[in-house]
């Protein structure tokens, strides 16, 4: 066994309000599914069908901006951005094969204390959808 | 539902703890402030909607997703304009897993 390996049980992310569209779900794992850690899996502890990939948005759009609701900032205990992690869902496209970023809706999380949500921000410019990359 | 009529400057009460005020009315349009725990979230329907559809598709889409992006090559071309750090990559905000290496 490689030193290291799988020791660490993932981190769960406990979103308490719940999240849009997942009724009942409130803790998801993060799991590394790419080995340069671009993307990750969040998956339902309470049902295990249920997953989406995420990744962080300034892998892909380095100009992304977010400004947290203050009323987010507490909820979350989010003080400094250090306590703070940021990440987006993506969707393939099927034929182009382009990533489709939801950048509006961003989840948020903090690392300390693994409580989440996802954060509706309220900058209506920035895209629910944004896509990048994919033959046209 | 539950029809009620309010003046400006009054409320309505739901639950013990969500207090919703009519700030202003003006034409068509009426101004609500909303006092609720932190914890319970307060969204506009028409974008909360779009958020579930989204969140749906995602979930939907999730397998074809996860084989397409294990099948990518290394990182998107997007952050090698980042110039300075050649070969390092961009992580803006760290990882839940990652902890910090005091030592």
């Amino acid at each position: 066994m490689s030193p290291g390996a799988n020791l660490d049980a993932p981190p769960v992310l406990r979103f308490t309000d719940g999240i849009p569209g997942f009724a009942g779900a409130h803790a998801f794992a993060l799991t590394d599914l790419t080995d340069d850690g671009t993307f990750q899996m969040l998956t339902s502890i309470e049902d295990p069908e249920l997953s989406l990939v995420v990744t962080v948005p300034w892998l892909f759009f380095p100009d992304y901006e977010l400004d947290l609701p203050e009323h987010d900032r507490r909820s979350l205990g989010i003080e400094s951005p250090e306590d703070v992690v940021v990440f987006c869902s993506v969707i393939a496209e099927e034929v182009s094969e382009g990533l489709i970023l939801n950048l509006r809706a961003p989840f948020v999380a903090n690392p300390h204390t693994l409580a989440a949500r996802q954060v509706i921000l309220d900058d209506e410019d920035i895209p629910l959808r944004a896509r990048f990359g994919g033959e046209a | 539902m539950l029809v009620l009529s309010r003046r400006i400057g009054e409320s309505i009460v739901i639950g013990n703890e969500v207090v919703v005020r009519v700030i202003d009315v003006r034409g068509d349009q009426v101004r609500l402030g909303i006092d609720a725990p932190r914890d319970v979230q307060i969204h506009r329907e028409e974008v909360f909607l779009e958020l579930q559809k989204e969140n749906e598709s995602a979930a939907t889409a999730s397998v074809r997703t996860r084989d397409l992006v294990g099948r990518m090559p290394g990182r998107p071309p997007s952050t090698d304009d980042q110039g300075g750090t050649p070969g390092r990559p961009v992580r803006p905000r760290p990882h839940p897993r990652a902890r910090p290496s005091d030592d």
